[in-house]
Order: structure tokens, then C-alpha cells, then sequence
């Protein structure tokens, strides 16, 4: 089985990539527009550096060949959703050729524009040009996965990358969309367009892959995906590559890269995931998958290197992974809504300081995580209760009232014990160090 | 009245040409659009009466480029070089007729065609032919914006007897110019005498940072002629025209330029409508001019709006210049032709190492009547730019000024100057007119 992918990747930069509408802001449709995202007549394209910019980061840490020269073309179709009813791309010679990533082989990187987006509301149909002129950038890869799992692998490490270069923000998974292509041994490529999301990605993949192992393509074919059915469908057959009747985009001059620029770019890039999990192992001494999950998120590692500061790196992973992530979790947060700051950071230092030295219990741990996740930092930290004449104070209560559980503990049953331990905790509003609470109660009873 | 004594006197007839004007339009046809309310302001150009080609955008004043199916556009912002007019107290005071899109050399491929001033059963040439028509009729001061993408601006200016410069590419921004071949087109002024055009020029000249391809360059300063050459080949033509031509020169050697005149033609066509052809897929009924109830898919209903607005010209050269695109033909035609272009472009720049400025007839023949221009065929048609292709595929500068007169009707005289030489084609224009 040979799968390639040609991924779409929408840009961060502040404003479209042909006029200066902002890419984010209101979502009021057809809010962010002009006359040059509208394709008015008379209206001209001025193409935005910043997408440059990014663009060439990303081809850069892809290990691309940049093409120092390079062209904007029309490529041209009708449609309703395009404003000038061709879209301005790059064909002959793209931005950058011939890189590499996670073992597989990037044919090509060239930045483009989005269409407009069709709204349908049963037989009537919307346009929201919101969304006409932001910046796209398309990586082709060769067909060099051998399962659908593999290419939802790369495109989860593709992201990652894209976050960590500041191109992308990884918002809902309907930012990044593929056309898929798919072979089995000896039959014909069929492509699968415009497929959204990295789960429906892999999901329209393996279904593909089993149609075909029943009935192996005999033509070369271009398919949709119905999500909801879960089922790829015919859109035609194609004997050759459909005619866009490309032409030299004259409105925009050549580009001409600098080595220059390219030097300023190299040096923006910052360390890349694969490099980070290298470090994390090599000199904080994690374990691979700590290393792994930690670095997933460029957030996340960056926090993580902050507390390494000032405490143990095993225990900060281990936070960060266990209580933080499930947290989060939990809460239905991701990484990117923490807004930890400076104070922040000190506090989980703190924190975890007095975890460490057995001066907070669990419960503690997990209520002041809720507050960090909450207010971006802990503050006060109320140390746990490990004083005796309090926790024996406490003891003497659960025993006075819980005396059958006591009986069934001296018979021998140990949950009792745990019973009791629990009860001491509530008491004592989850102060209690419960290491010593469990100690004094086997002492008194 | 001369504009630049007019702008010395602090002149105002605004109004009074306005009037003129609409009573000119009702025989002539020189406005698609007259707005009665124009006024100017203060600046450099104040009160300068200043008519404008259909295909540039001001804004909320309809602007349809001569075509059906942009009737009813008004754009929501004005062109650079209107906005740059405005800022200096120019009164726009009315769209002028041309070919649709600038298709044509006649403006007869519109719904409202321009005759003549000097003979009504004449053409005022085109594209640009209401700018023509209106500037050498008017008795008042004025300048019109025109512009020129193989000959539209010297066309008809060397038909009316007019003098029409068109800048070197890249001069003046297109911005809210309503495209027909991006690579080509060119914003430039007509006015009745040469030295009417330069305080326009220079207002609208300059980078812009809204076209792409404006030239951030100065033009050069050397206004010299040490030597002039006129191009045997555009020679061969009718011998009074050649005549009047030459007779306005003294000293001048013959320069022969055989790529322009054999390959000229063809490779602006290609190149031309290759980029129109894109150009023209956004005129689809959906957004903004002409329209028609929805019926059928989206398919349909733009070849049903394409199909009813757009006049035969235009499909002609949609259909053209869309194979000419094609996967299996673009090699032998449109990359063909742009390496041609190149070759063209280096042949002038030979001749331009010799010769300050070079000359031709504006126009192979003088203003044709209506009655001989339908009986062309379309290469014939065609065939009418081949003096005036040659800069336009070059891009360089060139003025049509009267060189006399055939009867009643004007002989143009065109100056070509090498890129950026705008201000030595000018001047050389004013010595001999």
C-alpha cells in the first residue's frame, strides 16, 4: 500500500495573503473582506511578507530545497465559492522542493489562497468571503506511508513542528485539511479530496484501503468522503490530470529569496520537537515517552523546562503528565488555555517543593492544580496537617464514632482501616496528612 | 485654453464643459457616464476638467469598461491615479466610451459606439476612442485618463488629431484599473497639445505600493536627442502618410526592426488575450453587474450571464486566448510568445543604444469609416495594431502627436523612447508638433 498526502496548512500571519483583511477577528460572515479578497475589478494582489516568512520557516525545518526564484500562477476554474474564478498559486516553480520529515520525502511546499466558504442551508446557498485570500500553504509529499496509521502519525508530528516554528495555530482540527492519495500493490492511484481533520484523515484512508482490497482499482479515479456514512464516493474518473489552464500570475513580480533572508529565517527557528525530546532525555534524564508527551506541545515543554529550574525533573514531568494533563483533561482544557505566567511558574515550584518534602497530600496537590489551571497561579499554600495532638485529636473521634468498623478492623479486615483513614480526611477537610493519620490509628486501636 | 495657462490663471469651467459635454454626447457618443455634479478643488491641477476611460474605477461613478455586463458597477474605491487627481482639484467629470474591455482598435466593439469628431461616418479609433473623440471637440480646457494595452491610448489620438502618451509600464499604477491584459496595460493621458500632459503625467506618475509592479525607479533625466531613427518597416504604407510623417522630422536615419514587424502582432495577441482570458472569468453574474434569476447549477447560470452580456469580440477572444492556455498548447503558444516578447524588447534595446527616440506612423491607415471597418475580418482587424504592438509588447514609452493631415482627417506621428526616457519622448514631441 502506498499513501501520499497533500496537506493544507492555513498560516498565522496577522493579515491574508494578498491584501491586509485580518485573519482573525469577527466571524460575522463577509466582515473580513475588500475589494481585493473580493476579486472586485480593477482590484490587485499585493502579496504579504509575513506569509513569506513563516512559509519559508516551514520549509526550512522540513529540509526543503528553497527555489530562489519562484512565481505566482492563476490556476483557473469556475466555481462559486472563488472570487475571481481562478486561484492564485504557485505550479511551475513552487516555493521550495524535495525535503524530508519523519522518513518521508516532501516533493513540495507553495503557498496559495483559500476560496471563499459555501454555506448551505438546505436548497439555498451562502458565500462567506471571510475566509476568501487567507493564507494557505500546500505540502505534497511523495507516497511513501505504508498504513493510514502512519500518516495520521506524521500529520499529528507535522502539526507539532508547525506550532513549534509559531505558523499555526492548532484551533479545531477543521484548519488542516489533505487530499489523500492511495494504491494498493498493482492497482491504480485514487485520490480523495478535500478530507478535514487528522481522525477523518486516517478514517477515509483505511476505508479506502479495504474497498480497494476487495476490489482493486483498475482506473485511476478522484473520490470524496462522506464523513457521517463513513464511505469514500465517486467524483470522476480522470484519464488525465484536469486542464486549469495555468498563467503567470503578472500582477505580482517574481520572488527573489536573499540568502540573506534565508539566513535571517534559519536563524528563527527555534529547537524543533525531535531535538527537544533528544535533550529531554539526554540531559533531564527522562524516560522516552515522558519525553514524548512532553514535548508534543511546545507549550507544554517550555513549561516544563521553566519548573526544571527548580525542581527535580522527574517530579516536574511527572506533574505535568499526571496531574496538570489529566486535569486539563478532565476540565475539557487543552494545553493552550493555561495562562501561566512568571508567578505562575515560581508557584508550581513551590508546590511541588513541598509535595516533594511530604508537606502537601494529593487532595492538596490536585485542589491547588485546579487553581493554577483556573487563575494562572496557586498563591497561598495551606501546608497539610501532620502535627499528633491535632491528628490524634481527630483519630480519637473516628474511632469513638465508627466502632464497628474498628471491631471488623481488629478481625483482621484491612479496608476498615481504610475506612477510617478516609473518615479522618473528611474531618479534617483534607488537611490531614494521611501517611501519619493511618500510623496513629493502628497505634490507638 | 491651454491647461497650463489655465491652471496659472486659476481657471474654473467646470461647469460650462460638463454642459458641453452632454450636448456633444447626444451626436457623439463620447461618455458611457456624465456625472453633472463634478467638482473640483484645490491643488496643483485645480478645477482641471478631467474625463476618465470607462475600464478605470471611480469610485461610486459607474464604471463598466464599455461592457454589458458590468452594467451597474460602481466600484467602492477610486483608481491610484484618481485619487492621486482628486488630491490635486481635478473635476472628474464623466466616464468616456470604448471598446468592451479595450477589445478593439475602433471602439466599435460596444454598446455605445464614439464617431469621429472631424467626420461622423468615421471611427475615433480605439480602445480608447471616447477619450479621443471628446478631447479634440471640446472647446474647453481638459486632459482625459486613457489606457493603452497594444495601442489603445496612440490609436485614437492619432485618429482625432490628438496628441496620446503612454507611459513606460510600470510608471503609473494600475490599481482600479479594470483588467484586459495585466503584463500589458498602461495607464497614460491624452490632451489636445503635447505640453498639456506632462503636469497630469506628473501627478500620477510614481510608485504605488498597491500595484505590484510599479516601478519604485525615477524616470531619467536626459531629455537630449542627439539622434533619431525611424522604422523602415512601418514605412510601407500609404505614401501620404509616410509622407507627412517624415516631413516633420529633419535629420533621422532608417532603423529596420524585423522581429517587431514579423512577429509583433502575434505575440501581443497571444500574450494579450491569453490574460484576458483569465481576467474576464470573474464576470460571472455573481456579485456585481449584470444578472439573471437563478436557474439550473452554477454551471449553467454563468455560461447563461456570460453568454447574454458579453459581445462577440469578447467571446472570440475568451475562447482564443483560453486554448492558447491549454496543457498541450501553452508551449507553442503562450511561452512561446513571452520568450518572442523577450526578443523584441532586446531588439529595441539594441536600436536604443543608437538612436534617442525612434519613429513610426501611429496608425497604418487614417481614421476608416464604419461602413469599411465591418467588412474586416477579425485578423484584419487585428493586423490595424502593427505600429503600435511593438512598444506596447516592450513596454517602453510612446506619444502619437498630429503630423498633418490627409484631406480633413489627422496622421499621427508616433515617438518611441527607450524604457523610462517618458520625459525626452515628451519633449520630443513638443519640438515637432
Amino acid at each position: 500500500m502506498k499513501i501520499g498526502l497533500e496537506i493544507h496548512v492555513e498560516l498565522n500571519s496577522k493579515s491574508k495573503i494578498f491584501c491586509s483583511c485580518a485573519t482573525q477577528g469577527s466571524n460575522v460572515p463577509n466582515t473580513r473582506t475588500c475589494e481585493i479578497c473580493l476579486g472586485m475589478p480593477g482590484s490587485k494582489p499585493s502579496f504579504n511578507r509575513e506569509v513569506l516568512h513563516k512559509a519559508l520557516k516551514v520549509a526550512l525545518a522540513l529540509g526543503c530545497k528553497i527555489n530562489k526564484e519562484s512565481f505566482f500562477s492563476r490556476k483557473n476554474y469556475f466555481y462559486p465559492d472563488m472570487t475571481k474564478n481562478f486561484q492564485i498559486t504557485q505550479y511551475e516553480l513552487p516555493l521550495a522542493e524535495n525535503g524530508k520529515f519523519e522518513g518521508i520525502n516532501i516533493r513540495r511546499i507553495h503557498m496559495e489562497e483559500d476560496p471563499g466558504a459555501l454555506i448551505h442551508f438546505g436548497s439555498i446557498t451562502l458565500i462567506d468571503y471571510n475566509r476568501s485570500g487567507m493564507p494557505l500553504i500546500e505540502i505534497v509529499t511523495e507516497p511513501d506511508f505504508k498504513t493510514p496509521k502512519e500518516a495520521r502519525t506524521f500529520l499529528n508530528k507535522l502539526i507539532t513542528l508547525l506550532e513549534y516554528l509559531n505558523v499555526y495555530v492548532r484551533e479545531e482540527e477543521t484548519t488542516l485539511k489533505a487530499d489523500a492519495n492511495i494504491s494498493l500493490e498493482g492497482g491504480e492511484r485514487v485520490e480523495i479530496k478535500n478530507v478535514t481533520g487528522l481522525r477523518e484523515i486516517e478514517r477515509c484512508l483505511e476505508y479506502e484501503a479495504k474497498r480497494q482490497e476487495i476490489e482493486l482499482a483498475t482506473f485511476k479515479e478522484t473520490r470524496g468522503w462522506d464523513a457521517e456514512k463513513g464511505v469514500t464516493y465517486s467524483l470522476r474518473k480522470k484519464e488525465s490530470e484536469n486542464d486549469y489552464g495555468y498563467l503567470t500570475e503578472c500582477d505580482l513580480p517574481m520572488l527573489e529569496l536573499s540568502d540573506t533572508l534565508l539566513n535571517e529565517i534559519k536563524k528563527e527557528i527555534p529547537e524543533l520537537p525531535n531535538q527537544k525530546i533528544k535533550n529531554f532525555i539526554d540531559k533531564y534524564k527522562l524516560n522516552k515517552d515522558d519525553a514524548e508527551v512532553i514535548a508534543s506541545d511546545l507549550k507544554l515543554a517550555e513549561l516544563f523546562e521553566q519548573i526544571s529550574h527548580k525542581i527535580d525533573a522527574k517530579i516536574a514531568a511527572n506533574y505535568l503528565r499526571r496531574d496538570l494533563l489529566g486535569q486539563l483533561e478532565y476540565n475539557k482544557l487543552q494545553v493552550k488555555d493555561l495562562k501561566i505566567g512568571e508567578h505562575g511558574v515560581k508557584d508550581i515550584g513551590v508546590m511541588l517543593n513541598l509535595y516533594q518534602k511530604n508537606k502537601i497530600n494529593n487532595n492538596i496537590l490536585k485542589t491547588l492544580t485546579i487553581r493554577l489551571i483556573k487563575e494562572g497561579k496557586i498563591g497561598e499554600i495551606k501546608e497539610q496537617v501532620s502535627d499528633d495532638s491535632q491528628l490524634k485529636k481527630w483519630c480519637k473521634e473516628a474511632i469513638e464514632n465508627n466502632k464497628s468498623v474498628v471491631e471488623d478492623y481488629k478481625k483482621g479486615n484491612e479496608n476498615s482501616l481504610n475506612f477510617l483513614v478516609g473518615y479522618v480526611m473528611k474531618l479534617s477537610n483534607k488537611s490531614a496528612n494521611p501517611q501519619k493519620v493511618r500510623e496513629i490509628l493502628k497505634e490507638m486501636i | 485654453m491651454n491647461v497650463n495657462e489655465y491652471l496659472s490663471k486659476g481657471k474654473n469651467e467646470v461647469k460650462e464643459i460638463i454642459k458641453e459635454a452632454r450636448e456633444i454626447n447626444k451626436k457623439y457618443n463620447y461618455f458611457n457616464y456624465i456625472d453633472e455634479d463634478a467638482t473640483g478643488g484645490k491643488g496643483k491641477l485645480s478645477n482641471l476638467p478631467v474625463s476618465v476611460k470607462d475600464c478605470i474605477c471611480v469610485k461610486d461613478m459607474e464604471s463598466r469598461a464599455g461592457s454589458l455586463i458590468l452594467k451597474g458597477y460602481k466600484p467602492v474605491f477610486d483608481a491610484t491615479v484618481i485619487s492621486r487627481l482628486r488630491k490635486e482639484g481635478v473635476a472628474i467629470i464623466g466616464k468616456t466610451s470604448q471598446d468592451e474591455f479595450g477589445f478593439g482598435s475602433f471602439s466599435t466593439n460596444t454598446d455605445n459606439i464614439p464617431k469621429n469628431p472631424i467626420d461622423v461616418e468615421r471611427s475615433t479609433g480605439g480602445s480608447s476612442g471616447g477619450s479621443g473623440g471628446f478631447t479634440a471637440i471640446t472647446k474647453y480646457t481638459h486632459v482625459s485618463i486613457a489606457e493603452s494595452t497594444g495601442g489603445s491610448i496612440a490609436c485614437p489620438a492619432g485618429f482625432c488629431g490628438v496628441a496620446g502618451f503612454t507611459p513606460t509600464y510600470g510608471v503609473v499604477s494600475r490599481y482600479g484599473l479594470i483588467d484586459y491584459a495585466n503584463s500589458l496595460d498602461k495607464i497614460g493621458v491624452m490632451a489636445k497639445k503635447v505640453n498639456e500632459i506632462k503636469p497630469v503625467f506628473d501627478i500620477i506618475r510614481g510608485y504605488d505600493e498597491k500595484d505590484s509592479t510599479s516601478l519604485k525607479l525615477d524616470l531619467n533625466k536626459d531629455e537630449k536627442i542627439k539622434k533619431i531613427g525611424v522604422i523602415k518597416e512601418t514605412l510601407n504604407v500609404d505614401e501620404k502618410i509616410k509622407d507627412a510623417v517624415l516631413s516633420k522630422l529633419k535629420d533621422y536615419e532608417e532603423v529596420s526592426l524585423p522581429l517587431v514587424e514579423k512577429y509583433g502582432v502575434t505575440a501581443y495577441y497571444i500574450i494579450a488575450l491569453s490574460e484576458a482570458s483569465t481576467n474576464l472569468a470573474k464576470y460571472s453574474g455573481l456579485r456585481y453587474g449584470e444578472s439573471l434569476d437563478l436557474k439550473g447549477n452554477y454551471n449553467e447560470y454563468f455560461s447563461d450571464v456570460r453568454s447574454k452580456f458579453f459581445s462577440t469580440e469578447s467571446k472570440r477572444r475568451i475562447i482564443l486566448g483560453t486554448f492558447a492556455r491549454m496543457a498541450g498548447y501553452r508551449d507553442a503558444y503562450y511561452l512561446k510568445a513571452m520568450k518572442v516578447r523577450n526578443l523584441i524588447i532586446q531588439e529595441y534595446k539594441k536600436a536604443f543604444k543608437k538612436y534617442d527616440v525612434l519613429i513610426s506612423p501611429t496608425m497604418p491607415i487614417i481614421a476608416p469609416k464604419f461602413s469599411e471597418i465591418s467588412k474586416l475580418t477579425p485578423l484584419e482587424n487585428y493586423m490595424m495594431d502593427i505600429m503600435t504592438v511593438g512598444p506596447n509588447l516592450a513596454g517602453l514609452p510612446h506619444l502619437s502627436v498630429n503630423a498633418g493631415f490627409i484631406g480633413k482627417m489627422p496622421v499621427g506621428l508616433m515617438v518611441i523612447g527607450n524604457h523610462l526616457d517618458d520625459n525626452k519622448v515628451l519633449k520630443f514631441g513638443e519640438k515637432i508638433e
